[in-house]
């Protein structure tokens, strides 16, 4: 093998990219050397995402060069930038589902002829090859719809591997892997990075960071907090003060007392048609409680199950001492008021092109109507226009665009739309993903001080910082069973190690 | 056992047979040689039409200008051999390849445009009819050769239509196509999961034009035999495939949000189709019923795939991690 280890494989100098209204990187540098694991980090919207779709083709800069192996790059797609030797692992399951993971780990590599046949047998034979290698025991002509979501991110990591790529971008691999899948992948990387592929590791995780790469580079908000530079000597509070700007800080809110409280919401041995069973969860008036657990725990599921989208099958559920069975998602609005901010804001949670009221206005248009199902604009404003001056809304106008608002405002107007719907119980989902750091303190303030009115929550979110700033209380889950509860103290390190080993412990059992 | 009820194929080959021998036993002539022969072409007739929608099925979209596109290739077809006395072979040729270049055009701005395939191809229809009609001024192609008309309606062994022949390759064709070439396969994967299929290098613009130059061809294949078959160029060869050429892929367990067909099931939807159309001129029941049946079955059989997916999803489950 030619070259130092040294070597930088792949540089991006002073790239840039805006959309309109938005400055997602400026000036932004990275080099990859050879052999090494790179760290990527940076807080949510800091324009992590951003640089990766430039590094993988899909985006192209306004400005900046990209350099591989020392010449100049301009990579026209993803097609291309896989071509010249950079393999991604994203984040999003990317598979095809119907297809086998022999298929899917040599989709187009072999490329080319569309009308040679596919050779069916060496696909497997040569997906069985990477498949050992991570130690995966999956026969190839297993359907990839029919693998666990664990399996699936270790099949995607398969398939970058295979395409024996230069450099390797892997957006939060672990995400949904256990600790000891974890460790096979780390010591594969390792194994790679040995062979000389340069590896990028982008995660939220720090540990991990600090366990297995060897230089990070920083974004925060858009720009290098830090670029390329060696992880000896900086230890996590250092990492958090790059990523955030300062050190970690946790607002100090008091700790809240609610023995005493009424539950509005309780499950006692719930199951739901999803797959979950025993749940047992209650929430008092005025609680925060924290839902916590990983990717594929079962969290988003068990709330849109109370919401009424999916059937509860055995147990009881109660609000407010009452047993209830709800019907529907529109049954749960409207008959029990519950309100869901989904963690999808884009999919689910606002309809994009519609402006700011409609979408704002869009659960209580069935108690706003007039005779006949008459909405008027003055009624539906008179009911929504106090909200929304609330959360203070940056919004040129109430017929704005929803998509034309930064995720911060658009995060507020999912709020915006429960608080005017009058909910007994809002279930907040993954509030701040893709949200400011300014925003995100803004909006905890916000759903503390809903709390304070009485309005219970429950939270979902995989942001551990956050679930130990909001939480009253944080019950653990995993598998679509509750393993456990832990009454919020505040502490970060004995609270994340405590979620952690309750998470574990289910696994290890 | 489990694994055939969970194979697309199994429930319409179960329905076809009992529907053959239950037609049967009320009324033999459902087997006489005529009878079959009618079956057959309509199959392999009805057969491409299916085929042309199934491949816009399998990535994703839909087509509806399935019938415009073999109208204008029908009557093409036919007014070469009547107005230049073109030879049979080489206006065939002609007339699949204007199939192609519609499809293709669809494709194109389909990809290009961003927009979907429902609007493009609606438009297409208009586009694709009104040339057809300007062709024709409405009125027929009478000039159709009698080595045509022969191969659209004589038979061999028996009761075997001649266009059984193309008809079996072009089935065959389509299934290798998309179980064993990267082009059909790259069809798949851009219909489960585009984005996924892209960052895989497989170029999504091109894979789509692809699909619909194909069923554009497919299209005008079924026009050309439906000219052979009816010994004339109908300009109105078309306007009444688009629920049928939805039905029968339906019928086959196709998805519609993509990336998922059966070729089998399929034509054996196709079978199912043809010979309840066959049952009703049998037993004398109103032909114009034929429709309400058909908007039955394609309701029918989305629920039956609906209760499959759910079952099959609870059945897989979690459990096998």
């Amino acid at each position: 093998m030619s070259g130092s280890l040294n070597e930088v494989v792949f540089e991006a100098r002073d790239v840039g990219k805006t959309f309109p209204g938005v400055k997602a990187l400026e000036d932004v540098s990275i080099r990859l050397t050879k052999g090494s694991i790179h760290a990527l980090l940076g807080e949510n919207g800091a324009g992590k995402s951003t640089l990766i779709k430039i590094i993988t083709g899909v985006y192209r800069p306004d400005g900046g060069e990209l350099f591989l192996d020392g010449q100049p790059v301009h990579f026209s797609g993803a097609r291309d930038a896989m071509a010249a030797g950079i393999g991604f692992v994203p984040q999003e399951r990317n598979l095809i589902p119907r297809f086998s993971v022999g298929e899917n780990i040599k989709l187009e590599v072999s490329g080319g002829n569309p009308f040679r046949p596919v050779n069916y047998t060496a696909m497997n034979v040569e997906a069985k090859r990477w498949l050992d290698l991570l130690g995966l025991d999956i026969d190839p002509a297993t359907p990839v719809s029919q693998l666990s979501v664990a399996k699936m991110q270790l099949v995607e990591i398969a398939k970058a591997l295979s395409q024996r790529s230069k450099v390797l971008l892997l957006d939060e691999p672990t995400a949904s892997l256990s600790p000891h899948e974890a460790d096979v992948l780390f010591g594969l990387l390792r194994k790679l990075a040995a062979d000389g592929v340069s590896i990028l590791f982008v995660s939220h995780k720090l540990e991990e960071v600090e366990a297995i790469c060897d230089s990070v580079t920083v974004l925060r908000d858009g720009h290098n907090a830090c670029e390329s530079r060696p992880m000896a000597g900086l230890g996590r509070q250092d990492l958090v003060r790059l990523m955030i700007g300062r050190s970690e800080q946790i607002p100090n809110w008091a700790a809240r007392e609610f023995s005493k409280a009424a539950p509005v919401l309780e499950l006692k041995g719930v199951a739901t048609a999803l797959g979950h069973r025993n749940i047992d969860l209650s929430v008092r008036k005025g609680e925060i409680v924290g839902l916590y657990g990983l990717v594929g725990a079962g969290r988003t599921e068990l709330a849109k199950s109370i919401m009424g989208a999916f059937p509860i099958v055995a147990g009881e559920m109660r609000l407010d001492g009452k047993p209830v069975t709800v019907t529907s998602v529109a049954d749960a609005i409207h008959n029990h008021r519950l309100g869901y901010v989904s963690e999808d804001r884009k999919q689910e949670g606002l309809i994009l092109i519609h402006s700011v009221i409609e979408n704002a206005g869009i659960t209580i248009w069935r108690r706003v109507a007039a005779a006949l199902g008459l909405l008027t604009d003055g009624r539906v404003r008179a009911k929504t226009v106090p909200f929304i001056n609330k959360l203070e809304v940056k919004t040129p106008s109430l017929n704005q665009i929803v998509g034309n608002l930064s995720g911060g405002n658009q995060q507020k107007i999912s709020v915006a739309k429960w608080l005017a719907a009058g909910a007994r119980l809002l279930i907040v989902d993954e509030p701040t993903v893709g949200i400011d750091i300014k925003t995100k303190a803004y909006l905890h303030q916000l759903l503390r001080d809903l709390s304070e009115s009485g309005t219970p929550i429950l939270l979902i979110t995989s942001d551990m910082p956050e679930m130990i700033t909001l939480a009253d209380r944080i019950v653990v889950m995993n598998d679509y069973r509750i393993t456990g509860e832990l009454t919020n103290t505040r502490d970060y390190s004995a609270m994340s190690e405590g979620i952690m080993q309750l998470i574990h412990a289910a696994e290890a059992a | 056992m489990d694994r055939y009820l969970r194979a697309d194929w199994f429930g319409p080959l179960v329905i076809t047979v009992v529907a053959i021998i239950a037609i049967a036993a009320f009324n033999p002539s459902f087997l006489s040689p005529l009878n079959i022969q009618v079956l057959l072409l309509a199959i392999v007739i009805n057969g491409l039409i299916a085929f042309s929608q199934m491949i816009i099925i399998a990535i994703g979209q839909m087509n509806l200008s399935v019938g415009a596109i073999g109208g204008l290739a029908a009557i093409c077809f036919a007014g070469l051999m009547e107005v230049w006395g073109i030879p049979a072979p080489i206006a065939a040729l002609i007339a699949a390849g204007i199939g192609l270049l519609g499809g293709l055009l669809n494709g194109f701005f389909i990809a290009w445009t961003g927009i979907s395939a429902f609007v493009i191809t609606l438009a297409s229809l208009s586009i694709f009819k009104g040339l057809n009609l300007a062709i024709t001024r409405a009125q027929p192609f009478y000039g159709v050769p009698e080595s045509v008309k022969a191969f659209g309606n004589t038979t061999f062994f028996g009761p075997l239509p001649w266009l059984l022949i193309p008809g079996a390759i072009v089935f065959l064709a389509t299934w290798y196509l998309l179980n064993r070439l990267p082009l059909g396969r790259r069809i798949l994967a851009v219909g489960g999961n585009a984005h996924a299929a892209g960052l895989s290098g497989v170029s999504v613009p091109r894979t789509i034009m692809a699909a619909h130059a194909i069923s554009g061809l497919l299209a005008a294949l079924a026009g050309i035999a439906l000219v052979a078959r009816l010994q004339i160029g109908q300009p109105t060869i078309g306007d009444d495939w688009l629920i049928l050429s939805f039905a029968a892929p339906v019928v086959g367990g196709a998805v519609l949000s993509g990336g998922h067909v059966s070729v089998a099931a399929t034509i054996l939807g196709v079978a199912i189709v043809a010979i309840i159309t066959q049952a009703l001129v049998l037993f004398h029941i109103d032909p114009f019923l034929v429709q309400v049946v058909l908007g039955g079955l394609i309701l029918w059989a989305v629920g039956v795939n609906r209760w499959r997916e759910v079952h099959m999803s609870k059945s897989l489950g979690r459990s096998s991690t």
